[in-house]
């Protein structure tokens, strides 16, 4: 019951932080905690929202304890290297950001956070392969959501 | 500039660059409802602190990259103006609408003529204000939307590509514009709104450079001028279409819009001298491209503030330009339609 209840709880957070309402979207995030700290998926969610509000450092400790819930959850990896960026640690965020990347290939921002990391460490011939492979994905989302708005 | 979000590093540059030389702020704001463009608002048009630039959250990556840089271009021209001179841009008047609503009604009027199927009045009152207020858009964006792409182009070589695809998508939603009101438009104005875009999406498949731009391959519409032999497309099966019509005038644009940008030096230093020079000749080219469409006295340079409150008076204005042009005719059907 208090799994289910958590992931009400989440989603109720995740419609809030949509829109921008973060600190309304973190108390639904630090209920959902409460309920149920073992979901990595409620860690990472809480992270969004701390690196959206500008508190990267926190937000590292969030994505920490989501990957160590589970090891190949691509999200909190693409988020701790969002996390390190901001830090402007970019060879950590090199790092997180490949091993988000590789995880899963269709994360846009795990791409590009690759990309601005290896700009920033001067490997600028990398960093056009990452922004490419990024523009592509992101292309592809963009191409997507037109049809939905024609359709629609 | 505060920002939370990632950046590559030219676009960091460039808004650094910009709010040094302008003496300004800007912030970064991610909105899921945004205009697919993005949007500027900034302190020389509103009555603002900083400046403030909104793209579509789902833009995360170049694509959030290359709307920063184009709108941050943009600001950069208007601050340039308002710091070295002052900062115009095409308003309008109750004397200007009258102006401009009475050439569409006698150029309506002139296509109506040859209809099989007429106009119902009523529409074709309402058609004259909607027709004007979209030619002031057009010529208040136009200009400046090519002028910002060829220098966005030449300053962020990392972002051409992205560029590419976005200004494709520009140009393809921009033909669209009208479309599904192509037959109750005046043939004139839909033709004019169209070689507007075709000039804009000629010079710049010369200037990405980027063939794939080019209206006869991005265009369904246009696509059936490509390999056209001259002696074909004179005939009158092509001369009596819209779209061909569009051609012709958008190659005299053409011309109007390449003389003065191809002596530009995109390359140059950036100094508020250069974006003010590049302020200049956006002016100079919206006044020209008006004079081509016979629009000269439909606007008037005025501050930014005053297009604002142009806005805000549009309803009182087209009213009275409605009662100069029909006389007493028009009181009971406009009292009617509101």
């Amino acid at each position: 019951m208090t799994v289910k209840e958590s992931v009400e709880l989440l989603r109720k957070g995740l419609s809030y932080a949509r829109r921008t309402k973060y600190k309304e979207a973190l108390v639904y995030y630090n209920k959902a905690l409460t309920l149920d700290p073992k979901n990595p998926e409620a860690w990472y969610l809480r992270a969004s929202v701390l690196i959206d509000t500008g508190k990267s450092k926190e937000a590292l400790v969030d994505c920490e304890k989501a990957i160590a819930l589970d090891q190949n959850y691509a999200p909190a990896w693409s988020k701790k290297g969002l996390a390190f960026y901001n830090l402007e640690q970019f060879k950590e965020g090199l790092f997180a950001s490949t091993r988000a990347a590789s995880l899963n290939g269709n994360d846009v921002s795990a791409w590009y956070i690759k990309g601005v990391c290896l700009d920033e460490l001067g490997r600028s011939d990398e960093a056009q392969e990452a922004y490419g492979k990024s523009l592509e994905l992101e292309i592809i989302l963009d191409i997507k959501s037109e049809k939905k708005k024609v359709g629609r | 500039m505060k920002t939370e979000m990632p950046l590559s590093k030219p676009i960091r540059h460039f808004l650094n660059t910009t709010e040094e030389l302008l003496d300004t702020e800007i912030s970064l704001l991610r909105e899921p409802d945004a205009e697919p463009g993005g949007t500027l608002i900034d302190c020389y048009t509103y009555d603002i602190d900083r400046n403030v630039i909104i793209f579509p959250a789902q833009y995360i990556g170049l694509l959030k990259d290359f709307i920063i840089a184009k709108h941050c271009t943009h600001l950069m021209i208007k601050g340039a103006a308002a710091k070295k001179g002052s900062y115009h841009v095409c308003s309008y008047t109750g004397d200007s609408v009258y102006r401009g609503m009475r050439q569409i009604y006698f150029d309506a009027l002139k296509d109506e003529v040859n209809k099989k199927d007429k106009l119902p009045v009523q529409k074709l009152i309402q058609l004259l204000f909607i027709l004007f207020s979209h030619f002031n858009d057009d010529v208040n964006e136009l200009p400046w939307n090519t002028i910002v792409n060829a220098s966005v182009y030449h300053r962020m070589p990392k972002i051409r590509k992205t560029q590419l695809y976005y200004v494709m998508k520009e140009s393809k939603n921009d033909m669209d514009e009208m479309m599904e009101q192509e037959e109750i438009i005046p043939r004139r104005y839909f033709v004019l709104n169209k070689a507007m875009f075709y000039a804009r999406d000629m010079f710049l498949a010369k200037t990405l450079p980027a063939d794939e731009l080019m209206p006869v391959l991005n265009i369904p519409q246009m696509k059936k001028f490509n390999h056209l032999e001259v002696k074909e497309m004179l005939t009158t099966r092509w001369t009596h279409t819209a779209w061909y019509q569009s051609k012709i005038f958008g190659d005299n644009m053409l011309e109007i819009i390449d003389k003065p940008l191809s002596q530009v030096n995109w390359s140059a230093e950036p100094s508020l001298d250069y974006y003010y020079e590049l302020y200049k000749i956006g002016s100079n080219l919206t006044n020209q491209l008006l004079s081509y469409m016979t629009m000269k006295d439909w606007y008037v340079w005025e501050e930014p503030k005053h297009l604002l409150m142009a806005h805000d008076n549009k309803e009182e204005y087209e009213k009275n330009a409605l009662k100069k042009i029909f006389g007493d005719l028009i009181a009971d059907s406009w009292e009617d339609s509101i």
